[in-house]
């Protein structure tokens, strides 16, 4: 077990409170720091399904490695295990079991990591760097699905290195997300794709974007069966779309609001509109937050269409966030995620992952 | 006139009982007298939003309206002008006046109707009046203002209101943001606005977003009146165009109507209906596996088996209910092919220029391009297992890397020398930098290819 740079056995022990210095605005919020957090920026998180007790988190960087953590009930964050990519990180996912990790990477690669082992194989190959990874489990069949700046969407079995499927996009898959029998995909030039998975993967709709700007982020939401319904779409410009798939009434039910902007309209200065970096929603109560460059992350219920939350400013723009499986932790990355370019970009500054209790600020509002 | 029904009282504040001419007056009583941050002096639109304000802005809780008499003071109800008012307050104020006009003579109650009438009609020709049928979601109210022509965005439009009334209702969903980015037309979504406080909500139709990149782009594509995308979501079906939004208003009517019916229950439809009919509205009888359920989905009951059957056969059938069958909007103008408009007067997107994503901009720096293996450290710690060492990128007939290195050779490599060529090493990389250079093939030009065809993916060549 590789445990970033530690001896042996558990990492350190868990200080999860960093005595944050007067001025330093690296965690405003005051929430939990995760120990050994990754040295270049966090791309990618994501926290182990229900199938396994307790809370493992799995974060993907910059720096081309993947760190898992083991989560406390008490807030302590236990390194456990690393494995490393030959490029940088892009998107992580848990299998529905829990015991592995399917990793995607710049290096135009994808591999599962075996925790028990801690073992990590190729298992995907695409001819651009791999931008998406979701685990999917039918009833009759499972599979990785892949998505790649190379336009292609592929569906791999794990034990075959040529794909069950490719599916052509339209363009560059820049986002993406799984819930059974649906997923989504948002690609560059605002192309935004829906697919049922049911029987096996293809191509179900292709949806006219809400947004006007380049898409960067998409979450799929369930209705109250708890079947998949709609999704939230993020763009570049400080801008959600809810969208449902087959609304009663589309003009009504389908929106779009403003989040991480600065300044209200009121004051003279042009107002500054930062990217939407990552949309989860509370696997309870369908609720989401919504986190940016901006800095600031944001909870919000899309039914009584209000904001729930807005936190304080971080210093570093917010590059992903996650829930737990219960909705009782709600995990954000502090890290640059080149939104100014590369002119800020500061190889110094330290990356973050804040943890925090997200079982009371992501109830619902009730309606009026 | 028929618009006995209005209010059948001279607009009056809830808060405090006093009576106004005009409900535009009523409505500046009430935002400067009850609906006024006492901190900041902000004057909001309703009770909550004030709330709201107070709670977001000054992390202060009110819990009563300021200046309003005894029983009237509820800060969680959300009154506007006129609207929201309870009924049984209603009631009671209509004996209240009842009482007081008899004392009075008829003629004089006459009188005051017929020139409240007037005054509505005048008052909505020239100014725009809130829709006092603002639906919830989902909810269509029946158009309760009958004196309030409800055509929104047309302030130059004569008089000749009331034919437009029996079409107008069923645009309210989709209307409102017909009105052009007027102020009032801003806070006339007011309860999404209140509610997303600090930030302004944008109805379905966008409209309203004062800074636009994406707005003045539609203008040039506006067919006079007849905007097509009203059902659709995020998209601006007007702007400024208000003298050509009044006949659109009356050709409007047919093509909404169709897709605002009654509000429907709120059912639990089957996510994908079955191909054919996904274009049209979700039809009936579809079950939960995607396929309609009077035909037997026998191909529900193909045995489990790891591998699909031929991709294209699948994918062509399920295609063709691409309901984007326009060519992406005229609002590519803000996606130039290589760069994005960024700037505005009035905002600014905090994003490089080019219209490729962060992810992307930072990957083509050398630093992250260095795929060599860090020293020290086993690449992936394992044998590579004998089958996924034969892995070879699968697609035929796609051109690697612009000669950059011939398809893959080396089997069983897997040490993180996935791309197995020593050729990748930065200085043999092309700068590849530029943005315009690579983003042109993929602009909008070729509308989604259906599936089946494969163009050719030409990974952005040398790029990674």
């Amino acid at each position: 077990m590789s445990l970033f740079g530690t001896t042996s056995g558990f990492g350190t022990s868990g200080t999860s409170m960093f005595g944050s210095t007067s001025t330093d605005n690296h965690n405003p919020m005051k929430d939990i720091e995760v120990t050994s957090s990754p040295d270049d920026s966090i791309g990618c998180l994501s926290f182990s399904p229900p199938t396994l007790p307790g809370n493992f988190l799995i974060a993907g960087s910059w720096a081309n490695d993947v760190r898992c953590w083991e989560v406390q009930d008490s807030g302590q964050t236990i390194p456990k295990a690393q494995q490393m990519h030959t490029g940088p990180v892009l998107d992580v996912c848990w299998s529905d079991d829990g015991s592995k990790v399917f990793t995607a990477s710049c290096d135009k690669t994808a591999k599962m990591w075996d925790l028990n082992s801690n073992q990590a194989i190729q298992i995907a190959q695409h001819d651009a760097p791999v931008k998406t990874i979701y685990w999917i489990k039918a009833p009759n069949y499972s599979c990785v699905m892949t998505g790649s700046w190379d336009k292609t969407l592929k569906f791999w079995d794990t034990r075959s290195s040529n794909p069950m499927m490719v599916l052509q996009l339209p363009e560059r898959c820049y986002c993406a997300d799984v819930i059974y029998p649906m997923a989504m995909v948002a690609t560059a030039e605002r192309g935004l794709i829906v697919y049922q998975l049911e029987n096996q993967p293809s191509e179900f709709r292709r949806i006219e974007s809400p947004l006007k700007h380049q898409h960067r982020c998409v979450a799929i939401f369930k209705d109250k069966q708890n079947k998949p319904t709609g999704f939230a779409l993020g763009s570049i410009e400080g801008r959600v779309a809810i969208h449902y798939i087959n609304p009663p009434n589309p003009a009504k039910d389908n929106f779009t609001f403003k989040c991480h902007r600065s300044n209200g309209t009121n004051t003279s200065a042009p107002q500054d509109i930062y990217a939407v970096n990552g949309i989860a929603f509370h696997p309870v109560h369908g609720t989401l937050a919504t986190v940016g460059s901006d800095g600031r992350f944001s909870f919000w219920d899309k039914d009584a269409r209000t904001k729930l939350k807005t936190s304080e400013q971080l210093d570093q723009p917010i590059s992903a966030c996650c829930f737990n499986h219960n909705g009782n932790i709600f995990a954000y990355a502090s890290s640059y995620d080149w939104s100014k370019g590369h002119e800020f970009y500061n190889p110094q500054k330290k990356n973050y992952i804040f943890l925090r209790n997200a079982a009371e600020e992501l109830k619902p509002r009730n309606k009026k | 006139m028929g618009r006995k029904k209005k209010k059948q009282l001279k607009p009056w504040c809830w808060y405090c009982n006093r009576d106004f001419d005009d409900e535009k007056i009523l409505i500046q009583h009430q935002k400067a007298k009850h609906f006024k941050c006492h901190i900041c002096h902000k004057k909001l639109y309703t009770g909550p939003g004030l709330a709201i304000h107070c709670m977001q802005v000054h992390k202060e809780t009110i819990d009563a309206v300021p200046n309003a008499i005894p029983g009237r003071t509820d800060i969680e109800l959300e009154i506007y002008g006129m609207e929201g008012i309870p009924e049984k307050d209603m009631d009671e104020r209509r004996r209240l006046l009842e009482q007081k006009t008899q004392a009075e003579s008829q003629k004089k109650k006459q009188q005051d109707d017929s020139d409240e009438y007037d005054d509505d009609d005048s008052a909505a020709s020239t100014s725009f009046q809130p829709q006092p049928v603002q639906p919830q979601q989902g909810y269509i109210p029946p158009m309760a203002q009958p004196g309030l022509p409800p055509v929104p965005g047309a302030p130059g439009m004569p008089p000749g209101i009331p034919p437009l009334m029996p079409g107008v209702p069923p645009l309210m969903p989709g209307m409102p943001p017909v009105m052009p980015g007027m102020p009032p037309g801003l806070h006339h979504q007011r309860k999404y606005t209140q509610s997303f406080c600090g930030e302004n909500i944008m109805m379905p139709m966008g409209g309203m977003m004062p800074p636009g990149p994406g707005i003045p782009p539609l203008m040039p594509g506006m067919p006079p009146g007849i905007p097509p995308p009203v059902p659709r979501p995020g998209i601006p079906p007007m702007t400024q165009a208000q003298a050509v939004s009044a006949p659109g208003i009356l050709n409007r009517p047919p093509a909404p109507t169709a897709t605002v019916p009654a509000p429907q229950p709120p059912v639990t439809k089957p996510l994908f209906p079955s191909a054919g009919q996904a274009q049209a509205a979700v039809q009936g009888p579809v079950g939960t596996d995607f396929k309609p359920l009077n035909s037997t989905p026998a191909t529900t009951t193909e045995p489990p088996k790891p591998t699909f059957p031929a991709y294209t056969q699948s994918t062509a059938s399920t295609t063709s209910t691409t309901n984007s069958t326009a060519a992406k909007p005229a609002a590519s103008i803000t996606s130039k092919p290589a760069t994005l408009t960024t700037t505005s007067a009035t905002s600014k997107l905090i994003h490089p220029d080019e219209d490729i994503s962060l992810e992307e901009r930072r990957a083509q720096l050398p630093k992250y391009q260095r795929n060599l293996p860090r020293p020290g450290q086993a690449p992936i710690g394992n044998p590579p297992v004998g089958p996924i060492g034969g892995m070879m990128p699968p697609q035929p007939g796609i051109p690697q890397q612009q000669g950059m290195r011939p398809p893959m050779p080396p089997h069983g490599q897997y040490g993180g020398h996935h791309q197995g060529m020593p050729g990748y090493l930065p200085g043999a990389m092309p700068p590849y930098g530029q943005g315009p250079p690579m983003v042109p093939p993929y602009q909008g030009g070729p509308p989604r290819p259906p599936m089946g065809m494969r163009p050719p993916v030409m990974s952005q060549g040398g790029r990674y």
